[in-house]
Formats: C-alpha cells, structure tokens, sequence
C-alpha cells in the first residue's frame, strides 16, 4: 500500500517491490526520528535540488545510507549486537570486526550515519543537537557536533544503547569523554584506546617506536575485550578478510577520485563525499551495497567527462579540501557556485606506502603503523605536511583548509597547516572555520564572503597562467 | 607569607645569574607530570611555568591558533611569542608532558613560531600495564634529553637527593594542607595557593625551609579565622595570578578549604620511593598513584577522590571552577554534580573562565548566591 514516503524512497534508489519489503522497517525508522508527512515535500525538493539525483549511482548510494540508517535504528529490535566505534580513527578495527559477523552485529559510527541520513536526507538534526545540549554537552564551550548527535540519538532513543562503545583516546579527548558521559547515563561498557601524539615538529615520517608498540597493545586490548564480551576472535587474518571484502568498494572510490579531477569537474562534491563517507562510517552496507553503487556512479561520471560535461566550468581553479560536509550540502554547492572545483579532498588522497621490510606481531602493531603513516594520527605537523604534498601532488590551485572548529585535533592547525601549505608549496590556502557535521551556526552565508574572496584571488592568479 | 614574596621578588635576577654560571634553565607546564627531581639531579633550575589569569596573552595567541582552546594553554602561546612571562626567555628548554590537546598546542605552536626548545612527551590517559611503560619510556627519554642539555650524567645518588629533597615539599605542603581539615583552618585557601604557585619557581631548598617554618607556626598557633561555608575548589586550571574565583568566594563569605586543579596545584598526595630503580620509582608516584586529571579515561578515580575530599575536609558545597573549551572538565562536570549530590548530599556551582575581566559581575552574583543558600 503506498505511503506518503515512498517518494523520497524511490529518489533514493528504492523500487517499489523493496519499499513494500522493507515497509515496517521503514515506518518504524521514520516514527523514531521523527518524520510527518508534511515534511515530505521538503524532502523531496531538497533531493531533487541538492544532489544529482538524475544519475542511477547517487540514488544507489543514497539508498545504501538508508539502509545503513534502518539497520542502525533497528540493530537491537532485530537480534544485532551493536558496537559503536568513534569516527574516523576506529574504522580498521571496525571492518576487522565486522569480518567476523555472521549476521548478527551491527558496526558503525552512528553519528556519521545520522549525519548523511537524517541531515543530508531529511535535514531533522536540530532536535538530536538540542537532546545532547540538555543532555551534557551543552552549546556555547566547542564540544564535538557528532558527539553531540550521537548523545542526542540515543537521548530521544533513535539508535540503541550499544553493547560495546570504542573511540580513538590517542587522536581526540572528547570522543573517550562523551563515551565516558554515555556510560554513566546508560551504563553501557566503553574501551578507550589510548595512546599519545608526543612528536616533535619536523618530525613525521620518523617516529619513536615505543608509539607503535603502545598503540598496537591498545588497539589489541579492544581485540581482546570483544573477544571476553562478545564471544567474537579478530585477528590479522580478520583483516585481511575486511581488506578483501572492501577492495572492490576502494578501487571504485580510487576510480571516482581519479575522475573528479577532470576538467571541467565531473559532478559535485556532494556526491563524492557521500560515497567516500560511506566507506568511513559503515562496516556492512558499504560493503554489501558500496561497490554497486559506486561502479554505476563511476560509469555514468565517465560517460560526463567524455562529454565534456561539468558543474564548475571549465578551467575552474581546482581546490583540494579536507572532506565535505556530512549533513548540509548546501555548503559545497556554495563553494562550487563561487567557481572553485572541489576536485579532491584529503580523506582520499592515500596515505604514503607501507616500508615493506616491516613485520608485526599482532594486528594492533600492524594497525597502529597505519596510524602513524597517515599522518593525522601522527602529529599536526605530519598532518599538515601530508596536506602539503597531497595539494603539491595533485597540482592544485589552492587548499581550503575547513577545520572543525570543536575537533582539537584538527583546530590545533587552524593556523598552522595555512603557514605550512603556502609556505612549503606556495599554494594560496584559505584556514576556514567550519562545522562538517551541523550548520547551525557555520551555515552558507555565514562561510560564504571568504569561500567567494578566495575564489576570486585564485581566478584571478590562475587567468595570468591561461593567457 | 612575606620571605616568599621577597625571594619571588629577586628570583629572577637570582636565575639570570644563575645562567651566567652555566646552570640551565628548565620550563615545564606545571600539571604534575614533569619529574622535577630529574632536573635538579642534574643541578638545573625547574620553573613550573604557572602564570595565567591575564587576558592580553590569551587575546596574543588568537594570531597563532583559533580559540577554541584552554584558555591557561592560550595564554601560555602568548607568554611564550610575546615573552610578557619573561621566564620564557630564560628557558634552556620546555618540557611539555603531552596530556591532552589543549597542552599540545602550547608544543605544536611554540614549536613552530618560537626558538625555544620543546620537548613533549607522552602522558597516556589510563593506569594499565602499557601506559605505564610508555610514561616511564617518556621519563627515561626526559633524563637523557637534560643530561644532553646540562651535559651532566645522572647518578643514581644525585637522583635519590632530589627526591627525598622533592619528597619533603611534597610532604609539608600536605602538612600544611591537612591543618585545613580542622574545624577553623589556620591559613586561607589563597595562602595555600599562593605557596603551591611559588613551589613551581622558587628555590626548592628555599621552599622546604619556608614550609617547614610555616608549619611550624601553624600547627602551635591558633589563628582567627572568618567562619564560613567549606568549600572544595575544583578545575582545570588554577593558575598564579587567576584570583578572581578564590577573591569572589572570599569576598563571599566562602571558605575555601582544600583544591583539586590538575595544573598550577601541585599534587602533594604521594611520595617517590627511593627503594630500587629510581626512574621506576618516579613513574610509579607521578603515573601511576597520582590521582588524575579529568582527562584521564574513565574519569572515575578523580571523582572518587573528590568524593573522599569533601568527606575529609568537611566540605558544605563544591564550587567548579574550570577554563574554556577544557572539554574533559566541562562533560565530567555534568555527571559529577548527580554524583555528589547522591553520595555526599552537597551541592556544586560550575563557573567558567576565559581570563576576561568582564566575567567579575556575573561570577560575584552566582557565587554570592551559591554561598549564601549554602549558609542559609
């Protein structure tokens, strides 16, 4: 029997037969975050308006979200063990675990999940936001927006209680703390993996072993606490599983930010950030609806770079970000209307390459050296100088540097990274404050005078270049 | 009171000699994790660089960094570029234990826009088996960064004299502390503090001397002091020079009776062993036994420990007193306020700072409330 929603699902990819399937879950989801019919219309413009929902791939992968989203709300009512894990430094270990289900877990960033679906899609966050600020992550002191959405979830009881949390204590403060206001709310138990971002400046790539060796045992206790907890064994050859079964879902995203960097640029970075988020937030629809998805996205974005098609014109000064935002993308679309391609973001550009000669005891050794090479992980000057090379590698004509501005980590090179890109590559680099995860208060017209004055001066540095 | 004034007064001039006799010069951001007694092993000067409640360098590191951070860690960026805290002119070298992002920026940004010479390392937020051993890699590798500096070798002799004479501040400093438990406490909270602040620049041989006849006097004198509310302070950061919390309550009628600051109090609970390997020693009472910061994961045993406090020190309400964007503090201090209230039926007053002169009005009338209703 048709329902007031199902429009909004057939945009997102949905046929018809599989919205009557899935209907109860549906209905259930909807009830739980809140969506009446007359917030259909709404939805539906903003589909139609914000993403480029003509190409089968988009609504493949907005379907994917959703899925992901029915899974998250429904984990518990449906048998599932749920483990939560803190975005983005938790995700190996998540997929590791993930390799291990057989059907009955759910692995996820709810957080990020919530952003893409119940921000992107049906733009219902405030009331998460305002649950987490009565909840005790008041507005006002910089506390972190996707903590603030997942306090907030499971305050108006949308996600379940997890059986286990985890968050990355050697990257950010606050993911660890607000799982620690969590656990004294619901009880739920919480591991913190430690560790500690004690280089120096300059120091990256080397660093002090013993990191390695603390962070691998840290990460290895998680191995080891869901193994006591849930009955379930990750070890190097469950992630090895994990990288086989994602490798599909990755050579599709290589193939999609290869394209991006045709000129005139492809399609928005809407559309690419939703894809590349996919893999960072989901350890199951990624996988099981990821490579399609984006296989599909990749044909017909090819079949527009043949064409000669674009969203920015041709020639656009083409701009290396750090990600896109996760749940307002009227952000990019204002950054692409100032005439800047979006042509690449730093949470793409791959990490440098593993010295083959190393060996690890443990999959926590192994994960921790990732860690280290990829730079965020390792100190803000590695952060900063990966940024550098990545924007000098791909030859870019400027870096918007958007930092979360309640994410220490990254607000800790507000400045920073601006001095170390223009000085050590002499690109033009804008250091905007920004919210990727809730626009309330960093919203289009408040980033949009700078975003537009950048885009002014690399037009015109560029166009001396074109003559 | 006024022989520490004096000696802090010529300090300075007192270290600057110093230097010119080859004695180096080592800063460190005053948290409780910087094993002083390495560095007066190896005959160098410690300075606990504790100065805050100052807005202009705050409102100097806004060129540096954007200012969602500490503001104690902010002001340290601008004491440090601007060198209005003219003991960071006189550094030989910064130790910065890395506790928590706040404290990292002051490395990062100092690093990068300063010649000073930062050595961070790593203070990991649990007490378990692996965090121990990589707080202990980090004071091993402390030692061997001043004995390259002062080019002088520890010896376990020199190390285990530094200690015991660290161990004695440690312990009249507690002494001092402890008297407060009495039904009219002998000093004021601001006496207190303002002998924990000077612990982190004076002379240690001077201070152990100074407490030892402070404590003297008090404990045989009784001392008239004004009767009010007891009150525990608790924070972030309490920094010499940030007086206006401790003034308001004062001013209030409150009597501050005993602190829990994770930087700018010294910790004075435990003492280092000076039985078997003496780095081992250190790490196992400044790591392991220290009670720790809210930026520790979980936060428990802090709260624990402030539970067992109030109890102690006799305590009617507990004022909250922490810096902006400490985020650890901030969350801790939403479940803390249900905690005591549950378990020692005591209320609690969260009042933040970011060292800007305008908060004075705002802060009087929520502390004047708060300890009027206290004696009411």
């Amino acid at each position: 029997m048709p329902d007031y929603y199902d429009g909004v699902f057939r945009i997102c990819g949905f046929q018809d037969g599989e919205i009557e399937k899935e209907r109860p879950r549906i209905e259930r989801v909807l009830d739980k975050i809140g969506i009446v019919p007359e917030d259909i219309p709404g939805v539906e413009q903003r589909l139609r308006k914000q993403h480029e929902v003509e190409l089968e791939g988009v609504r493949k992968i907005l379907r994917a979200w959703l899925l992901e989203l029915l899974d998250l709300v429904l984990a518990k009512d449906e048998g599932k063990r749920v483990i939560y894990y803190g975005y983005p430094s938790i995700q190996g270990p998540g997929m590791a675990i993930q390799s291990e289900s057989v059907g009955d877990l759910y692995v996820g960033c709810p957080d990020a999940v919530l952003c893409h679906t119940v921000g992107l899609v049906f733009d219902k966050l405030t009331p998460f936001l305002e649950a987490a600020e009565a909840g005790g992550l008041p507005p006002g002191h910089g506390l972190c927006s996707l903590q603030q959405i997942r306090n907030g979830g499971l305050a108006l009881g949308v996600i379940p209680v997890p059986d286990l949390a985890t968050g990355s204590s050697y990257y950010c403060d606050m993911g660890s703390k607000a799982d620690e206001l969590l656990h004294e709310i619901y009880g739920h138990p919480a591991v913190y993996i430690d560790g500690s971002m004690d280089s120096r400046w300059g120091e990256y790539p080397k660093y002090d072993p013993e990191r390695t060796k603390f962070l691998g045992e840290q990460l290895d206790k998680l191995f080891t606490v869901v193994k006591d907890l849930l009955g379930i064994e990750v070890t190097q050859q469950s992630m090895k599983k994990a990288m086989t079964t994602s490798r599909q879902l990755y050579s599709a995203l290589g193939q999609l930010t290869s394209l991006m960097m045709a000129d005139p640029m492809p399609i928005s970075g809407v559309v690419s950030g939703m894809a590349m988020n996919l893999a960072a937030a989901s350890t199951c629809r990624s996988m099981s609806e990821g490579p399609e998805a984006l296989n599909t996205l990749c044909q017909e974005v090819k079949e527009r770079v043949e064409s000669g098609y674009g969203i920015v014109e041709k020639g656009a000064p083409r701009v290396l970000n750090f990600a896109h935002t996760f749940s307002d993308p009227g952000i990019t679309h204002m950054i692409e209307k100032a005439g800047l391609a979006l042509a690449a973001s730093f949470v793409t550009v791959p990490p440098r390459k593993r010295d083959k000669s190393l060996t690890f005891n443990t999959l926590g050794e192994e994960l921790a050296e990732a860690a280290m090479r990829s730079g965020a992980y390792h100190s803000t000057y590695a952060f900063a100088k990966r940024f550098a090379e990545a924007a000098q590698r791909l030859k870019m004509d400027g870096v918007i540097w958007g930092y979360q501005y309640n994410c220490r980590p990254m607000a800790l090179g507000s400045l920073l990274f601006k001095q170390v890109i223009e000085e050590e590559t002499g690109i033009p680099t804008l250091a905007l404050e920004m919210d990727y995860y809730e626009s309330r208060s960093y919203g289009v017209e408040e980033l949009r005078t700078k975003v537009e004055t950048f885009a002014e001066m690399l037009r015109a540095r560029k166009a001396p270049m074109r003559n | 009171m006024e022989r520490l004034f004096a000696h802090l007064k010529t300090r300075m001039g007192d270290i600057i000699e110093a230097k010119k006799e080859g004695q180096k010069v080592i800063g460190y951001i005053p948290g409780g994790y910087l094993p002083e007694e390495i560095v007066i092993a190896a005959g160098a000067i410690p300075i606990g660089l504790v100065r805050g409640g100052d807005h202009l360098p705050v409102e100097i590191s806004s060129g540096y960094i954007c200012r969602w951070f500490d503001t104690f860690c902010r002001a340290q960026i601008g004491y440090g570029i601007s060198g209005q805290d003219p003991y960071y002119k006189l550094l030989d070298l910064f130790a910065i234990p890395i506790t928590d992002n706040h404290i990292r920026a002051i490395s990062d940004v100092l690093d990068y826009n300063t010649d000073i010479e930062i050595f961070p390392f790593g203070v990991p937020h649990m007490k378990e088996q692996s965090t121990y051993k990589y707080y202990l890699h980090g004071i091993t590798r402390f030692k061997e960064k001043v004995e390259e500096i002062t080019g002088i070798d520890i010896t376990a002799a020199a190390l285990r004299d530094a200690i015991l004479l660290c161990n004695e501040e440690r312990r009249l400093i507690r002494s001092i502390s402890m008297l407060r438990t009495l039904n009219l406490p002998p000093l004021s909270s601001k006496d207190f503090v303002a002998l924990n602040h000077g612990s982190f620049v004076a002379d240690k041989r001077f201070m152990v001397n100074l407490l030892e006849s402070i404590f003297n006097r008090l404990k045989e004198q009784s001392v008239e002091r004004p009767k009010g509310p007891r009150i525990l302070l608790s924070g972030s950061t309490l920094a010499m020079g940030d007086s206006m919390v401790l003034n308001l309550i004062e001013e209030a009628g409150g009597n501050v009776v005993i602190e829990e600051f994770a930087e700018g109090i010294r910790p004075y609970w435990e003492n280092v062993s000076t039985d078997g390997n003496l780095l081992v020693a250190l790490a196992e009472c400044h790591f392991m036994r220290r009670v720790p910061p809210a930026w520790f994961r979980p936060g428990k045993e802090r709260l624990d420990f402030l539970i067992k406090l109030v109890k102690d020190f006799s305590v009617d309400g507990v004022i909250w007193y922490q810096l902006m964007f400490r985020e650890s503090y901030k969350t801790e201090s939403y479940y803390f306020r249900r905690r005591l209230r549950k378990e020692a039926a005591l209320p609690m007053l969260v009042v933040e700072s970011d060292y800007d002169p305008s908060e004075v009005g705002p802060m009087r009338t929520r502390i004047e409330t708060f300890i009027y209703n206290l004696g009411n």
